[in-house]
């Protein structure tokens, strides 16, 4: 999926016509830039990688998620917020979702986790609003309904894992988020994919940071609230703008369920995460290969 | 008392002709297709059409000023490639589904002579509006032989930057700058 868009990147005018052994070294930065797998795999995965290394002390590691999905937005988009598009209010939601799980972790307030999943619809709708009100009333409240209940179980699912090993919210992470990464870029679009695929890959190495020492990172409310809110804003504009199927985010919402109810053997952490991380990817794999029945190839 | 009575019968008189003179077009859905192109990696133009579109026109000749105001279905998009159709529909280039209509309302037409020779006016794509300015090629009105009601048709063109309106995917592989021509017929009221 992302070679066919490397041939659009690499391909840029600019240097149609000129000698490619020509190109100066700012161009072949920016070109490195404009690369839709550096801006949604590497620049998300490095940045990510960076800051959970840093914030693990402080136990804050979870910044990884918000931190990927920046260096994305940032090269991808920009964060211009006028007309605040529905793309737009996904990336001011998983902002403001970032800011809110630092607050309820810090301050302790975790009686406030029984209002984020009402506090996510609510999101939902509100980032929805303008495609809804082009609809029918009927289909209005069947859309609206069914955004709010799918970002509301992600919510809910993604921070019931916050009590069990950590290796379970990272793992059910990296599959959602690739899932609806790549689910949204075979469903016709290309910024959704990379908002998808920037949390995907951001806890990824959050993942292999545990992986890698064999130790457990935990990685609190602020990995689990902007990852399961941006993913699920994310799926739900790519079905109502684009070609997602709707059956498609209830395989994608049964991963944390998945992940939570699986029995892990052993104590190897390495061996734990393999075995989660194959469970929720064929949870993701599935949703991909639905949309992909539905709408075929992609067009770019 | 005469003057009062010529004044009466002069404004009369000339109220009528003054809305005569402001003439007032639909515009023909069915001979109207905006057009846009679009270099494609610097390789070849692409050409794309919207098939629905509507909206209305006021012409006064006499007075040399006029109004037009275009509604376009963004959903309408057509390049002929089905798939490409709807990657066009969808949010990472005219997001039909948040914003299903383009506009253009005019705020100034200009003349050359009794012609309209171009117009002023904003653009409003994915709820950004910019200020464009149609160059009009081609101008003509009479009564259509087939319909038998009286017509003008009309050739646009301008340039705009599609990332002045937000709309930024694929660059700048895909390019910028965007042509758009407004061939339009609109039949009298």
């Amino acid at each position: 999926m992302l070679g066919a868009l490397r041939q659009i990147s690499s391909a840029a005018p600019a240097v149609v016509n000129s000698p490619q052994f020509d190109i100066p070294r700012e161009l072949k930065l920016q070109e490195l830039l404009n690369h839709p797998a550096v801006q949604a795999g590497l620049a998300p995965f490095l940045a990510a990688l960076v800051v959970a290394e840093l914030f693990q002390r402080v136990r804050l590691s979870g910044l990884a998620i918000i931190a990927g999905f920046a260096a994305t937005v940032y090269l991808a988009s920009d964060f211009n917020f006028e007309p605040l598009t529905a793309s737009r209010k996904i990336v001011l939601s998983g902002l403001a979702g970032a800011a809110l799980a630092l607050l309820i972790d810090l301050l302790r307030l975790h009686w406030l986790r029984l209002l984020l999943p009402v506090l996510g619809g609510a999101v939902a709708i509100w980032t929805a609003q303008r495609i809804l009100q082009q609809q029918e009333p009927q289909l209005m409240l069947q859309w609206g309904a069914a955004c709010a209940a799918y970002v509301a179980i992600l919510i809910w699912g993604m921070d019931t894992l916050l009590d069990q090993e950590p290796l379970r919210a990272a793992s059910a992470g990296t599959a959602l988020g690739i899932g609806t990464g790549a689910a949204a870029l075979v469903g016709a679009s290309a910024l959704l994919g990379q908002f998808g695929l920037a949390i995907g890959t951001a806890a990824g190495a959050h993942l292999l940071i545990q992986m890698l020492t064999n130790q457990a990172l935990p990685a609190g409310r602020l990995f689990t609230l902007p990852l399961a809110l941006i993913a699920g804003l994310t799926a739900c504009i790519a079905v109502l703008s684009a070609r997602l199927p709707w059956y498609a985010l209830a395989i994608l919402a049964c991963i944390p369920l998945a992940v939570r109810l699986v029995p892990l053997p052993g104590n190897s952490v390495r061996i734990q995460s393999m075995l989660l991380v194959l469970l929720s990817f064929a949870f993701a794999g599935g949703a991909v290969y639905l949309t992909w029945r539905v709408a075929g190839n992609v067009p770019f | 008392m005469h003057k009062s009575v010529f004044a009466v019968l002069a404004i009369g008189v000339a109220l009528p002709l003054s809305a005569l003179a402001a003439e007032s077009y639909s515009i023909d859905p069915a001979h109207t297709y905006p057009h846009f192109s679009i270099s494609h990696l610097g390789f070849s133009t692409m050409q794309g059409r919207f098939d629905k579109t509507s909206g209305s026109i006021t012409l006064d000749r006499a007075a040399k000023s006029g109004s037009v105001e275009v509604a376009i279905e963004t959903a309408s998009v057509s390049t002929g490639f089905a798939k490409r159709d709807e990657h066009l529909r969808g949010p990472d280039f005219f997001n039909a589904a948040e914003f299903p209509t383009i506009s253009y309302k005019s705020t100034a037409v200009h003349f050359k002579g009794d012609t309209p020779a171009s117009v002023d006016g904003n653009l409003t794509i994915s709820g950004v509006s910019k200020p464009v300015t149609l160059k009009i090629d081609a101008f003509n009105c009479g009564t259509n032989p087939m319909s038998k009601k009286d017509t003008c048709g009309a050739a646009a063109s301008a340039q705009i930057k599609r990332s002045d309106f937000g709309v930024k995917y694929g660059l700048p592989a895909v390019g910028d700058d965007v042509k758009l021509v407004f061939e339009i017929e609109a039949i009298k009221n």
